[in-house]
C-alpha cells in the first residue's frame, strides 16, 4: 500500500511528461486526475489502518544493498500517515491552482509538481536511513527546478540561495547518514540503536534546521518563498518543510537520546529565538509573501519547540501544528497568488479596501488569517495550547516567550488582513478586478474547511498518533 | 435538560451558518430575524434549563454533560463539555436574553445596510461564542469561548471597515485581548502540570492540596486569570480598547461592550472563585484595579463629547464595582450588579442609539440640545437608564450598587478604602450621567438638531423601540431581585458554585446605602447647576486648572504611553532586526554565499588553461606536497 502511494505520484509524473498534448488543460487534467487518485489512496490506507497497534503498517521490505543492510523498506507509522494525507491533499489543491492559473510548459511543470509530492511521501513512509537520504534528495530536485524556470524575475538569485543552503545541509545529513548507518552495522530505520555520537546528532540537526528552516538558517527562505510560483511556495512551506520536522521525530529523538537531552537548552533557546525573530519580522514584512514567509518561519520554530518538549504533549502538539500550518500556509500563499493575480503586485502599500465587493476573499482571508493566529477554537490554538504546554514542563521562560509570540502572531497576521481587505482603496487595486472565481473558491475553500473540520476534532489527529512512541515511555 | 442546554449552545451557531451558506438567497431582514430568532431559541432552552434546577435542590443543581473529546495529549483529555449549574444557567439568561432584544433592536437599526447580513451572521457569533465562554464545563473550552467573543468584537468593531478608525480599534481591541488570553493560558498550564486536568469540579477540588494556599504557584495562576480577566473587562491598565471599540454600530456596543462579554471578567472570578481564594491578595489586587477604575473612569468620562463613549467610560467605572464585589468575595452582589448593569446600559446605549439614528449618525453632544421636546419617549428611556445607572431608588441599579457597597464596608480595612472610592464614583457617575442627559435632552435644541432631525413613528422604527421598551421595564423593577435584610435571590441562587462572604450587618447596609445616594443626588445637583443650560462654568473650570483638563481629555496619556512603551519598540525593534539583522547577515552576506561560489568556481576554473605546462606544473607541485606530507606524517 505504501508503494504504491509512493510510486503513483511518480508514475503519473511519467505519464505526464509523455503525454502527446502540450497543452495546459490536459497535462494540468491529468495531473490532477493522478492527485485525486492519491487521495483516494490515501483515504482507502486510513480505513485499512489499526490505531490501536501503534506499529509500523502497510509496509514493504525489499533487499537492496545485503553488504550494508539496505534495503527499500516503507511503511507507515500512525503520526506518518497524517502527513502523507497532508502531502497527497495539499498536493491537490497546488496541482488543481497551477492547471487554473496555466503555466508554461505544462508537461513538464505538473510532472514535476507530481514527482515532488511522490518524493516528499516517500520521505514520509522510509524505513531505511538510505531510502530516507535518497527522497530527501530527489524532494530537492524538482524543487529548484520549478523555482528556478518557473520562478519571479528573481528567481536565480533565489535558486543559487536555496541550493546552496539545502547541500550544505544535505551533505551534512548524507556523512550522518553513512556515519550512523555503519555504527549500527544497518540502515533499517527500525533497527537502530541508540547513538551518543554528538557530531552525527548535529549533522542531522543542521540538515533539518536548513530545510524546516530554523533561525538562524533561514537564509534562502525570504526569497525561495517570493519567487516560486503560487503552488510551488505553497508546497514548500506547507508539506516540504514539514519533512524536516517528521526527521527531527522520527531519526532524531529516538536515535539520540542522550545528545537530545544534552543540546536541548541550545536548540530550545534557539527556537524560541526565532519565533519571535519571525514574528517581527513579519510583522515588518513589505509583501503579503513576506509575511507568510516569516510567518512561516516563526511556525517552523514553534513546532520545534514542541518536538524537543519531546513529551506526550509537545509531540502531539507539533504534529497537529505541521498539519495546521501546511493546510494554513498553503491557503495563504494560494491567496497572496489570487491577490498578485489581480494587482500585479503583493505590496501592502499598493494594496488595501479590497472587501468591497469581494467577499469571497475577504471571508477566506479572514478565515484563514483567524485560523493562522491561533484564534482560540481553532485547531491551530489546540496545537500552541499542547505546545507551550508541552514546553512549559522543560521551563516556563519557553511558554512566556511563546506565549507573547501568540501575541505577535496576531499584530502581523490583523495587519495582513487589513492591509489587503480594509481601509482606503489601494493604487494597485483596480475597480475591476473580480472577486475569486469559482475555481479558486473550491481550491481555497477546501483547505478551510479542512481547517474548520479539524477545529472541531482536534483530538482526531492527537488520539491517533504516537501510540507507539508514547506507550513505550 | 441537557438537551435544553446543548440547544441552547448550539443554535445561534446554527443560524451563523444558515446567514452564511444561504447568501443573497434570504433577504437583509431575513437574515436578522434568523439570528434573533436563534437566540430566542437560546433563550426559551435557557428558561427550561432553568425552571428544571429550579426543581432541584440547591446542591445538586450542578452537572456537566461531555459530548465528544475535544482534544487529547498522552493522558491529558479535554471534552467538549458543559457545565449547567447555577452560575452558568443565570449568565445564560443573562446573555440570551438581553442579547434576544439587542439582536431584535438590530434588525431595525441596521436596516439598509449594505452589508446587513454578515452583521447579523457576526452577531450571531457573538452570541454562540458568549454561551460557549459561559457554558464551558472546562477552563480550556472557557478559554475557547473566551477567544471566540474577542475574534467576534473584533470583527463587529470594524464592521465599517471602510473607516481606519474602525479597522485600528479592532485591531486594538483584539490585540490587547489577546494578551489577556496569553496569561490565561499561562496560568492554565501551571494548573495542568499540577492537577493533570482543567474540568471545573476535579481542579477546584484538587488545587487547594496541589497549589498550596497563598503558595507563589497559587498566585501566579490567580494572577494569570486576573490578566484575562483585566483584559476583557476593559479595568485599568488594560481598558484603552473599549472606548475606541464604540466604533463599532451601537447595537454592538450595546451587546458586547456594555451588556455581555466585558462582564466576562466578573464571571470568570465568580466561575474560578476556589483558585483566587488560594490566593487572597490576587483577590484583592482584582478588587484594587476595580475600585482605582471606578474613579479613573468616571472621571474621564466627565470630559467625552461623544455620547457613545460617555456610556463606554460609565460601563468600566460601573464593571470596576462588579470587580470590587468579586474581588472582595462578594460574588452574589457582584454577579447581581451585573445583570441589573446589563438592563440599564443596553437601554441607555440603545436609546442613544436612536437619538444617533435620528440625527443621521451624530454622536458628538455638543451638536445636540432640546431633544427631550423632539424625542420624549427616547428621553424617559433615557431618563429610566440614568436614574438607574446613577443608582437612585427605586431604579435596578440602586439595590445592586448598594449592595457592593454595602460589603465593601463589611470587608475590613481594605473595604472601607474600596467603599469611599465607590463612593466617589456614585457622585462622578450621576455628574456625568447627568450631564450628557441635559446637554443631550434639556437646553434650546442646536442648529444642528433643527437641520438635520428626522423622525420617524415611535420616534424610530418600531423594531427598535419595543426592545428598548423592554429593557426600560427591567431596568425598573430589576433591582427587586435582591433587597438587602428583605431577600437575597441572587446570592441563594449562585451560592452553591460562588458562596459569597458575609453580608454587612443592617445598620452599616442603611448608613452606607444613605451616604450613597446623598453622593449620587448631589452629582445630580451639581449637574443641574453646570449643564443645565449653556454656561461659562465648566469653561472656567477647564481655566483654573489646565493641567487637570488636559489629563482628563488625553485619558490620563495611557494610550500614549503604551505606543511609547510597547508598540514603539516592537516596531522599532522589528525594523532594526530587517535593518541590522536580517539583510546583512542572512539576506546579504549568507546569501551571497552562492556568489562567493560562484566567483570561485570562476577563478579556479582559469586553472583549467589547456596549456600542458602548467598542469604538469601542477601535478608536480601536488606531488611534492604529498610526499612532504608523508615525510612528516611517517
Amino acid at each position: 500500500m505504501t508503494t504504491a502511494l509512493i510510486l503513483l505520484p511518480i508514475a503519473g509524473a511519467l505519464l505526464v511528461w509523455l503525454l502527446p498534448w502540450p497543452t495546459s488543460r490536459a497535462a494540468g487534467g491529468l495531473a490532477l486526475l493522478v492527485a485525486l487518485a492519491e487521495l483516494f489512496l490515501w483515504i482507502v490506507a486510513v480505513r485499512g489502518f489499526d490505531f490501536g497497534s501503534g506499529t509500523l503498517q502497510q509496509g514493504a521490505d525489499v533487499t537492496w544493498f545485503a553488504d550494508l543492510d539496505a534495503s527499500y523498506k516503507v511503511g507507515l507509522f500512525d503520526f506518518s500517515l497524517w502527513l502523507v494525507g497532508l502531502t497527497a491533499f495539499v498536493g491537490v489543491a497546488a496541482i488543481a491552482y497551477g492547471m487554473w492559473a496555466g503555466r508554461e510548459r505544462p508537461r513538464a511543470y505538473f510532472g514535476l509538481l507530481l514527482f515532488l509530492t511522490g518524493a516528499t511521501i516517500g520521505v514520509f513512509s522510509a524505513q531505511d536511513l538510505l531510502l530516507f537520504y535518497l527522497f530527501f534528495e530527489a524532494m530537492l530536485i524538482p524543487l529548484y527546478v520549478l523555482i528556478g524556470v518557473w520562478g519571479g524575475t528573481r528567481r536565480a538569485v533565489a535558486t543559487v540561495k536555496f541550493i546552496i543552503y539545502t547541500m550544505a545541509g544535505s551533505l551534512l545529513m548524507l556523512v550522518a547518514v553513512i556515519a550512523l548507518g555503519l555504527a549500527n552495522e544497518t540502515f533499517d530505520l527500525t533497527r537502530l540503536q541508540a547513538n551518543d555520537n554528538p557530531w552525527i546528532f548535529l549533522g542531522f540537526v543542521a540538515a533539518f534546521a536548513v530545510k524546516a528552516p530554523l533561525w538562524p538558517f533561514h537564509g534562502w527562505l525570504p526569497d525561495a518563498y517570493r519567487e516560486a510560483p503560487t503552488e510551488v511556495a505553497a508546497l514548500l512551506s506547507g508539506v516540504v518543510s514539514k519533512t524536516a520536522a517528521y526527521g527531527l521525530i522520527r531519526i532524531v529523538l529516538p536515535s539520540f537520546p542522550e545528545p537530545v537531552v544534552d543540546f536541548r537548552t541550545v536548540i530550545l533557546i534557539l527556537a524560541s529565538v526565532g519565533l519571535v525573530y519571525g514574528s517581527l519580522l513579519a510583522f515588518r514584512a513589505h509583501d503579503v509573501r513576506g509575511v507568510i514567509a516569516y510567518s512561516s518561519l516563526a511556525q517552523m520554530c514553534l513546532i520545534v519547540l514542541g518536538i524537543f518538549a519531546n513529551n506526550a504533549s509537545g509531540l502531539d502538539g507539533a504534529l497537529l501544528q505541521m498539519i495546521n500550518h501546511g493546510l494554513v500556509s498553503a491557503a495563504l500563499f494560494l491567496l497572496a497568488g489570487a491577490i498578485e493575480r489581480r494587482t500585479s503586485t503583493a505590496r501592502l502599500e499598493l494594496l488595501g479596501g479590497m472587501a468591497r465587493g469581494r467577499p469571497l476573499l475577504a471571508s477566506l482571508l479572514l478565515a484563514t488569517g483567524v485560523i493562522a493566529l491561533a484564534v482560540p477554537l481553532s485547531s491551530a490554538f489546540a496545537a500552541e495550547f499542547l505546545i507551550l504546554n508541552g514546553v512549559f514542563d522543560r521551563g516556563w521562560g519557553y511558554a512566556v516567550v511563546g506565549a507573547l509570540a501568540i501575541v505577535l502572531a496576531a499584530m502581523y497576521t490583523l495587519r495582513l488582513i487589513s492591509a489587503v481587505l480594509h481601509e482606503d482603496v489601494g493604487s494597485a487595486v483596480h475597480p475591476q478586478a473580480l472577486d475569486l472565481r469559482p475555481a479558486e473558491v473550491a481550491i481555497i475553500g477546501a483547505l478551510v474547511v479542512a481547517l474548520v473540520a479539524l477545529s472541531f476534532w482536534p483530538a482526531g489527529i492527537t488520539d491517533h498518533a504516537f501510540t507507539a512512541v508514547l506507550s513505550a515511555r | 435538560m441537557t438537551g435544553a442546554a446543548w440547544t441552547a449552545l448550539v443554535s445561534p451557531a446554527v443560524a451563523v451558518v444558515l446567514i452564511a451558506l444561504a447568501g443573497e438567497r434570504i433577504t437583509r431582514r431575513g437574515a436578522g430575524f434568523l439570528a434573533a430568532g436563534a437566540t430566542l431559541v437560546s433563550f426559551v432552552a435557557t428558561l427550561v434549563v432553568f425552571f428544571a434546577l429550579l426543581g432541584r435542590d440547591a446542591e445538586e443543581r450542578s452537572e456537566s454533560s461531555t459530548l465528544w473529546t475535544w482534544l487529547s495529549a498522552g493522558d491529558l483529555r479535554f471534552g467538549f463539555e458543559i457545565a449547567i449549574d447555577p452560575l452558568s444557567v443565570f449568565m445564560m439568561l443573562v446573555v440570551s436574553g438581553v442579547g434576544f432584544l439587542i439582536l431584535s433592536y438590530a434588525v431595525g437599526y441596521m436596516h439598509g445596510d449594505v452589508e446587513e447580513r454578515r452583521y447579523h451572521a457576526y452577531k450571531a457569533l457573538f452570541v454562540f461564542s458568549m454561551l460557549l465562554l459561559v457554558q464551558a464545563g472546562n477552563l480550556l473550552l472557557l478559554l475557547a469561548g473566551w477567544g471566540m467573543v474577542g475574534l467576534s468584537s473584533y470583527l463587529l468593531i470594524n464592521f465599517w471597515h471602510q473607516r481606519g478608525s474602525a479597522v485600528r480599534a479592532g485591531k486594538k481591541a483584539f490585540i490587547m485581548n489577546a494578551f489577556g488570553d496569553a496569561t490565561f493560558a499561562l496560568a492554565l498550564f501551571i494548573l495542568i502540570a499540577e492537577t493533570g486536568t482543567l474540568s471545573f469540579a476535579p481542579v477546584f477540588e484538587r488545587a487547594p492540596e496541589a497549589l498550596g494556599e497563598g503558595s507563589t504557584l497559587a498566585t501566579l495562576v490567580a494572577l494569570g486569570l486576573l490578566g484575562g480577566a483585566v483584559a476583557k473587562s476593559a479595568q485599568i491598565p488594560l481598558h484603552t480598547w473599549l472606548p475606541d471599540a464604540m466604533e463599532g454600530p451601537t447595537p454592538v456596543s450595546a451587546l458586547i461592550h456594555a451588556a455581555t462579554m466585558v462582564t466576562a471578567g466578573v464571571y470568570l472570578i465568580a466561575r474560578t472563585n476556589p483558585l483566587f481564594e488560594l490566593a487572597v491578595d490576587i483577590q484583592h489586587l482584582a478588587a484594587i484595579l476595580g475600585g482605582v477604575t471606578i474613579v479613573v473612569a468616571g472621571l474621564i468620562a466627565l470630559v467625552q463629547t461623544d455620547i457613545k463613549r460617555v456610556i463606554a467610560y460609565s460601563t468600566m467605572s460601573q464593571i470596576g464595582y462588579m470587580f470590587v464585589g468579586a474581588g472582595l468575595g462578594a460574588y452574589g452582589a457582584g454577579l447581581f450588579h451585573l445583570m441589573t448593569h446589563a438592563f440599564f446600559k443596553a437601554l441607555l446605549f440603545m436609546a442613544a442609539g436612536i437619538v444617533i439614528h435620528a440625527l443621521a449618525g451624530e454622536q458628538d453632544i455638543r451638536k445636540m440640545g432640546g431633544l427631550g421636546r423632539e424625542l420624549p419617549w427616547t428621553f424617559r428611556f433615557m431618563l429610566i437608564g440614568a436614574l438607574a445607572l446613577a443608582a437612585i431608588p427605586p431604579f435596578a441599579g440602586f439595590f445592586s450598587k448598594d449592595a457592593v457597597l454595602a460589603s465593601a464596608a463589611n470587608a475590613g480595612k481594605l473595604g472601607w478604602v474600596l467603599w469611599g472610592l465607590g463612593a466617589a464614583g456614585a457622585f462622578l457617575t450621576a455628574l456625568y450621567t447627568f450631564r450628557m442627559l441635559f446637554i443631550v435632552f434639556g437646553r434650546q435644541a442646536s442648529g444642528f438638531v433643527r437641520e438635520h432631525l428626522h423622525k420617524e413613528r415611535f420616534e424610530g422604527p418600531l423594531a427598535m423601540a419595543w426592545p428598548v421598551a423592554v429593557l426600560a421595564v427591567l431596568a425598573v423593577v430589576g433591582g427587586l431581585l435582591q433587597i438587602p435584610g428583605v431577600w437575597h435571590a441572587v446570592d441563594d441562587w449562585i451560592h452553591p458554585v460562588a458562596e459569597s462572604i458575609e453580608e454587612a450587618s443592617g445598620a452599616t447596609a442603611i448608613l452606607s446605602a444613605l451616604a450613597a445616594l446623598g453622593l449620587s443626588l448631589a452629582g445630580i445637583a451639581v449637574a443641574w447647576i453646570l449643564y443645565r443650560r449653556p454656561s461659562r462654568a465648566p469653561e472656567r473650570a477647564r481655566r483654573t486648572a489646565p493641567w487637570a483638563a488636559q489629563l482628563l481629555e488625553n485619558r490620563f496619556f495611557v494610550d500614549e504611553a503604551y505606543d511609547v512603551y510597547f508598540y514603539e519598540p516592537a516596531s522599532r525593534g522589528a525594523s532594526f532586526l530587517h535593518r541590522f539583522v536580517e539583510r546583512p547577515v542572512f539576506l546579504t552576506t549568507l546569501g551571497d554565499l552562492g556568489a562567493s561560489v560562484r566567483g570561485g568556481g570562476r577563478r579556479l576554473g582559469t586553472a583549467q588553461n589547456g596549456v600542458v605546462r602548467s598542469y604538469a606544473f601542477a601535478v608536480a607541485a601536488g606531488a611534492a606536497v604529498l610526499l612532504v606530507v608523508f615525510l612528516i606524517a611517517s
